[in-house]
């Protein structure tokens, strides 16, 4: 299932930094995306709730290291 | 309690070695005495006292409460019951002439012949920074990122700290609460490296900040007679003057919380070397921009109301221009805010705000532009010259902005912006303007020189942890440098009669 949701997350990932070479993995952070700053970051996390059909909760949202996170809260999520 | 006064130093030591002598187990007690007798001493009034109380007690009961009703709809309302108390205090307390002032004006437009009074209240030191740590705590429980404090006296202390009722950093109770709690042990090293810091805090107070606001007073006390130059230099010497003092008290601050163990948020990374506005601001008050975001933008952006937006803007835009639209207007929201929190008037909410957010749209949106116009006309951005130009672009813009910071009204700082526009280049050279205004030859040459000084060890700073050098370097160099700090602080700071004793710029929000 893992694998399914990283594919899943580079389409998103793609579709909203405007680049179709991103590649994202578990250690993946914003620092290796150059656009993903601040402020599109909640433009991501809303692809991403959107493209799950999830909500993240805010302390999630400001407390997220990297994609691995994510995707644990995702497959939380998604297991419920 | 200002930081930089005598009373100050003697409290600070008392607190320390109180601390270091007592069971490690009711360290952080003593920390609370200290706290409870600096918010005292602040006006020996039992009424703002008060206002403490009135944070503390509903922030201990609905934080467990919260806990207790997790992800219900209770936790949610208990939630909204402490921001409301927090917050409802805090506005009666500070904003109530805003808004007053507001309606003046509205009257003044529609031709109401009416005019309220303007009220003054008293209000505990600190009442800016602890109400936003509160309600910081309580969202923080509510989302689920820590748990409540169960002790109400724990609590207390988290809240009032009392470094960091003077201009903060703020804190976080994920990150500094337990800190605080904790016993812990002396160390020699903490000991000197907070020192270090705590002086060069002082230096830039009292040597640097008190001069550059006697030339500022000066200009500002009798504006008609000021213009051209004389403003263009009162604005940097205003923007280095706040800078000096809020991040001067910032270390000292760091200073006392490192000796006693505690490692709090940084707040400042040499700001001024930024190269845009943007990165100005990620460098600049960095606790209350993080407060803002995590609390306000974060939380604005994805409402269902900006999703909404965000959805039809991208329908009728475009994706690009479209998801720029929420996104301005969340970030017009968050700078008027944070106008409004460096003080109750117009003149911080254009000075601290709007201006700010202006620059950041006008550098988001102008970017690609001059990237291409760069680029057509041969211009590198990669080059040193280049570099220092934004620098030097960002410096100048901040410190128009800080026109409005500094003045008494919009009204006043409009004539200010209005009689900079006055061609008098000649004051720079001809020695006898320039040295009447506040400052003589002498304070001049000094002030210079602590400028180079601050920018040296500012640009160090960029490429090293210039303290961890410091005290690699053998024992003559390292306190020959110490006893040049100390003794350049006694012989040339601006303390004792005469001069308010460093009235903190930031301690009055």
């Amino acid at each position: 299932m893992e694998k399914e949701i990283y594919e899943r997350l580079n389409k998103v990932f793609r579709d909203v930094f405007d680049d179709e070479t991103i590649e994202v993995n578990s250690e993946t952070t914003s620092k290796d995306i150059e656009d993903w700053d601040s402020l599109e970051h909640i433009n991501l996390i809303v692809a991403v709730e959107q493209e799950f059909g999830i909500k993240f909760n805010m302390g999630e949202v400001t407390t997220m290291k990297n994609v691995g996170e994510m995707v644990n809260i995702i497959i939380s999520r998604i297991n419920n | 309690m200002n930081l930089t006064t005598f009373s100050f130093i003697i409290f600070g030591i008392i607190t320390i070695v109180t601390y270091f002598v007592v069971p490690k187990k009711i360290r952080w007690f003593v920390l609370l005495i200290s706290s409870i007798i600096f918010l005292f001493y602040d006006n020996f009034k039992i009424s703002t006292i008060i206002q403490a109380i009135v944070v503390l007690v509903p922030t201990y009961f609905l934080g467990i409460y919260i806990y207790k009703y997790k992800d219900t709809k209770k936790a949610k309302i208990f939630l909204i019951i402490g921001i409301i108390i927090i917050l409802g205090q805090l506005i009666y307390l500070k904003y109530t002439n805003l808004f007053l002032n507001t309606f003046n004006n509205i009257f003044k437009l529609i031709h109401v012949n009416y005019k309220f009074n303007f009220v003054y209240r008293d209000s505990v030191i600190g009442i800016s920074y602890f109400s936003l740590i509160m309600i910081s705590y309580l969202i923080d429980i509510y989302r689920g990122i820590c748990k409540p404090q169960k002790n109400i006296f724990k609590c207390a202390l988290f809240m009032s700290y009392f470094p960091i009722l003077t201009s903060g950093p703020f804190i976080r109770y994920d990150s500094v609460g337990e800190d605080l709690y904790k016993g812990h042990k002396f160390s020699y090293k903490s000991m000197c490296y907070g020192l270090v810091r705590i002086l060069w805090g002082i230096f830039k107070i009292l040597v640097i900040s008190q001069r550059l606001g006697k030339f500022v007073d000066t200009v500002y006390a009798n504006l008609q007679a000021y213009n051209g130059f004389y403003i263009v230099i009162s604005a940097i010497f205003f923007t280095l003057q706040l800078y000096t003092n809020f991040s001067g008290s910032i270390d000292v601050i760091m200073g006392i919380s490192e000796i006693l163990g505690i490692t709090l948020p940084e707040n400042f990374h040499t700001p001024f070397f930024s190269r845009t506005i943007t990165e100005f601001w990620r460098n600049w008050h960095i606790t209350l921009g993080a407060w803002l975001k995590d609390y306000i933008f974060y939380p604005l952006l994805k409402s269902n109301f900006m999703q909404w937006l965000n959805k039809k803007c991208k329908n009728k835009f475009g994706k690009k221009i479209g998801k720029k639209i929420s996104l301005y207007l969340s970030m017009l929201i968050m700078w008027i805010l944070i106008g409004a929190w460096h003080g109750g008037a117009y003149t911080f909410i254009i000075g601290a705000g709007i201006l700010q957010f202006i620059y950041i749209f006008l550098e988001d949106t102008l970017a690609p532009i001059a990237s291409k116009v760069n680029k057509k006309i041969g211009i590198d951005s990669n080059t040193f010259s280049y570099k220092l130009y934004q620098t030097i672009r960002t410096f100048l813009l901040f410190s128009f902005s800080m026109i409005f910071f500094r003045a008494a009204s919009v009204q006043q700082a409009l004539q200010i912006i209005k009689n900079m526009f006055v061609w008098n280049p000649t004051i720079l050279i001809d020695s006898s303007s320039l040295y009447n205004v506040g400052l003589d030859a002498y304070d001049f040459r000094l002030l210079i020189i602590s400028l180079i000084v601050l920018f040296i060890v500012e640009l160090l700073m960029r490429k090293m942890n210039v303290r961890e050098k410091l005290f690699k370097q053998n024992v003559v160099f390292r306190w020959t440098v110490l006893y040049i700090l100390i003794f350049t602080i006694l012989i040339f700071g601006c303390y004792g009669i005469g001069y308010d004793p460093a009235s903190f710029i930031y301690r009055q929000f």
